[in-house]
């Protein structure tokens, strides 16, 4: 579907993307993750040819880029924009056309759209009367009105209340089961978590880990415990299979030092008094993307 | 190219649609025309007032004489001056002109007029007044003086003043223009200029519009991030150029009902007969053609650089720094019409015109002067299209490295360095 080789992007002063390399295969959703600054958005401008990379190769649809790929693209930019003061209807409209689509064809898809997304009283309001969640679907619905075969999705659950996060997470993964493959930007490890299948995490412009979710999970995460203890993190301290000992609300998440049995953490824990739970669990990604980023924080690269 | 249409399509709707066109377009050449003609109006219809001025006639002998030149009266029939004889000897006069110049100070007088005894040598006499603006008035006393003292010398040598004005009485010019075909049309030079003045301020004032109408657009898509979703889905180009041509048609419909309003005018001047008729007639069709002919073509010269500066630019304020070259390019050619307009087929005027930056407005007003030779008409729209041309391939190069650029403006050694490797 899409594929990167040894990309390469330099702006005056700094490198935003060095040498990057990755594969998006069709019918998945794909998770582009990375601390702000790290070349995401570079990456996926390069992706929809608005820049050019320096260096390196990128294939869309098993094609070199041509300005009809851009047809066959949806992209929700992080930073929003509307123009203000254009019928929320005409905007569709509009934004298809330059997609390509005969303006016929984009109203009645546009209407469809905006009764799924609980906006069809919005249709000839202009957008600037709509509140910034509403504008939010209105530009989702842009974004793929032109029945795009690649969906680029740049934090787009950012603005919403949970019903409307549910409603976006329902559509994305209906496109997905039919067959359209998405790229989601964002830094919301939870909705990552829920819908990627495969994610590449970028910093400061390289490529640190990619592949499936549940591999990279199984391949960090067996050595945590989540465990509730009256006694708090002071039970742990200076336990010798204790790497780090991090507080999540009333529970504590312990990473492991490799070799360790967690079950000897619960008997310890029993000696000091009651558990009232005990969780062998993966490491979330959330503290994957941590840990990754910051041991490459303190590396040579820094 | 159908993406294009779709940008062009919504710059035009959008703008059209708003009610500040329809007004902005009929009100607009009022103002100028308003512009144009209100010193004219102002100076006939200014309210006329007697001035009171009193007169120290040292020579003792010409008041008379003075009092019986300033007989004109105002529109009313009221006599137009108010004269009063103070008299005075040498010895005296400073104390008179210390009473007469509160008088004027308290505003019970308008002036007052100091004859010296020997004015008929001098010729040479003062007036003292607070208010030295009434040029009519101040004329008028001018005229007045030196006919009597020129009649008083002519007299001392025994001539007959009244004979003397009949001999050198000024002959009276028509002027009439000589319009292709035998045609002869009366017609002044207020007439040319005005009408011309009228026309180049429309095109002046059209083309620096929408051109800065072009670069706001483009500088609010910056602003409101539009631009990024534009270009994930079209060439930055035909953003610019949909941009342009949506733009400059928004131009196109005001002349459209300018035109109409026009012609509407000019039936009803024919119908009024008289100067309205004259005005009427000098709107030839083809004048017409030329005027919107040459809207387009420095519409299109100046709003591709103006797009050009909105790509580059991330403010208004920005933008305006580096468009002044430009408007004063463009505002020069509003300072050439009092010469081009005394010699329209003079070289300085025939180069001028064929200049890209100038042609638009001076080769238009010299045609509306004095039809040029065909040639060069020609030669000044093959010269328009390809300096059309070359600006809007540079503008595309600017626009699409430009246009995606937030923060820094670039500087012009950058801009450079785009043009050579794009």
């Amino acid at each position: 579907m899409l594929s990167l080789e040894k990309v390469t992007k330099r702006y005056a002063g700094h490198t935003a993307v060095e040498d990057l390399s990755l594969v998006v295969e069709p019918g998945v959703i794909y998770g582009l993750l990375g601390p702000n600054g790290a070349g995401k958005t570079t990456t996926i401008r390069m992706t929809m040819g608005i820049i050019e990379p320096d260096e390196g190769t990128i294939r869309l649809f098993d094609e070199p880029f041509s300005e009809k790929s851009k047809e066959r693209i949806g992209y929700l930019p992080e930073e929003r924009g509307l123009y203000r003061k254009m019928k929320v209807l005409d905007h569709l409209v509009f934004l298809g056309a330059i997609k390509g689509l005969p303006s016929q064809a984009a109203a009645a898809r546009a209407r469809r759209w905006l009764e799924r997304v609980e906006l069809a009283d919005w249709a000839d309001k202009p957008v600037e009367a709509l509140s910034k969640g509403m504008q939010q679907k209105v530009q989702f619905v842009s974004t793929i009105l032109h029945e795009p075969r690649l969906v680029i999705l740049d934090e787009p659950f950012s603005g919403l209340d949970p019903l409307n996060t549910q409603l976006l997470m329902d559509i994305i993964v209906a496109m997905k089961n039919d067959g359209i493959t998405l790229i989601l930007s964002t830094h919301l490890m939870d909705q990552v978590e829920k819908l990627c299948g495969r994610i590449c995490l970028i910093d400061r412009g390289r490529k640190v880990l990619d592949g499936k979710l549940d591999e990279i999970k199984r391949r960090f995460g067996h050595n945590v415990v989540s465990i509730r203890v009256p006694g708090g993190r002071a039970v742990f301290e200076s336990h010798p299979a204790v790497a780090a000992v991090r507080e999540t609300g009333r529970d504590l998440a312990l990473t492991l030092n490799d070799g360790f049995d967690p079950g000897e953490i619960l008997r310890h824990a029993l000696g000091r008094g009651p558990v009232e739970r005990f969780e062998i669990g993966e490491m979330s990604l959330h503290d994957i993307f941590i840990a990754q980023v910051r041991e490459r924080g303190a590396g040579p690269d820094a | 190219m159908r993406k294009l249409v779709a940008v062009m399509r919504r710059e035009y709707l959008e703008r059209v649609r708003k009610k500040s066109f329809l007004v902005g377009t009929i009100l607009g050449p009022l103002l100028m025309g308003l512009m144009i003609f209100a010193p004219a109006l102002m100076m006939r219809f200014s309210p006329e007032q007697q001035a009171g001025i009193a007169v120290i006639d040292l020579t003792g002998s010409i008041y008379a004489q003075v009092e019986a030149a300033l007989g004109d009266t105002l529109a009313d029939g009221t006599p137009m001056f108010r004269l009063r004889e103070e008299r005075a000897g040498v010895e005296d006069v400073e104390q008179v002109r210390r009473r007469l110049g509160a008088e004027v100070e308290h505003d019970a007088l308008d002036g007052y007029i100091v004859i010296p005894a020997d004015i008929l040598e001098t010729g040479a006499a003062v007036y003292y007044g607070k208010r030295l603006g009434d040029i009519k008035a101040i004329e008028r006393v001018t005229s007045a003086l030196s006919n009597v003292v020129i009649g008083m010398r002519l007299a001392s040598r025994g001539v007959e003043y009244g004979e003397i004005r009949e001999l050198v009485s000024r002959v009276k010019l028509e002027t009439m223009q000589i319009k292709g075909g035998g045609r002869e049309q009366e017609g002044g030079f207020d007439l040319i200029f005005f009408s011309s003045f009228l026309f180049i301020m429309m095109l002046y004032m059209t083309i620096l519009m929408w051109g800065i109408a072009v670069q706001r657009s483009i500088i609010e898509d910056k602003n409101s991030r539009v631009i990024e979703v534009l270009l994930s889905s079209l060439r930055p180009a035909d953003l610019m150029f949909g941009k342009i041509f949506g733009v400059g048609a928004v131009g196109l419909t005001q002349y459209a009902i300018w035109g109409i309003l026009g012609v509407l005018m000019a039936i009803y001047g024919l119908a009024l007969g008289g100067q309205a008729a004259l005005a009427a007639q000098s709107l030839s069709p083809a004048t017409l053609g030329f005027f919107v002919l040459y809207y387009l073509l420095g519409f299109l010269f100046y709003a591709t650089m103006f797009a050009a500066i909105g790509a580059v630019c991330n403010t208004d304020q920005e933008a305006q720094q580096m468009q002044t070259p430009i408007v004063l390019c463009l505002a020069f050619t509003i300072l050439v019409p009092m010469i081009v307009i005394q010699r329209p087929d003079s070289g300085f005027a025939t180069v001028v015109s064929l200049i890209p930056f100038f042609t638009p407005i001076v080769m238009f007003m010299r045609i509306n002067v004095l039809m040029p030779p065909v040639w060069q008409i020609a030669l000044s729209v093959a010269i328009m299209v390809v300096a059309v041309w070359a600006t809007g391939h540079l503008a595309a190069k600017i626009f699409r490295t430009g246009i995606l650029m937030y923060g820094k403006k670039p500087d012009a050694r950058e801009i450079l360095r785009w043009l050579r490797r794009a």
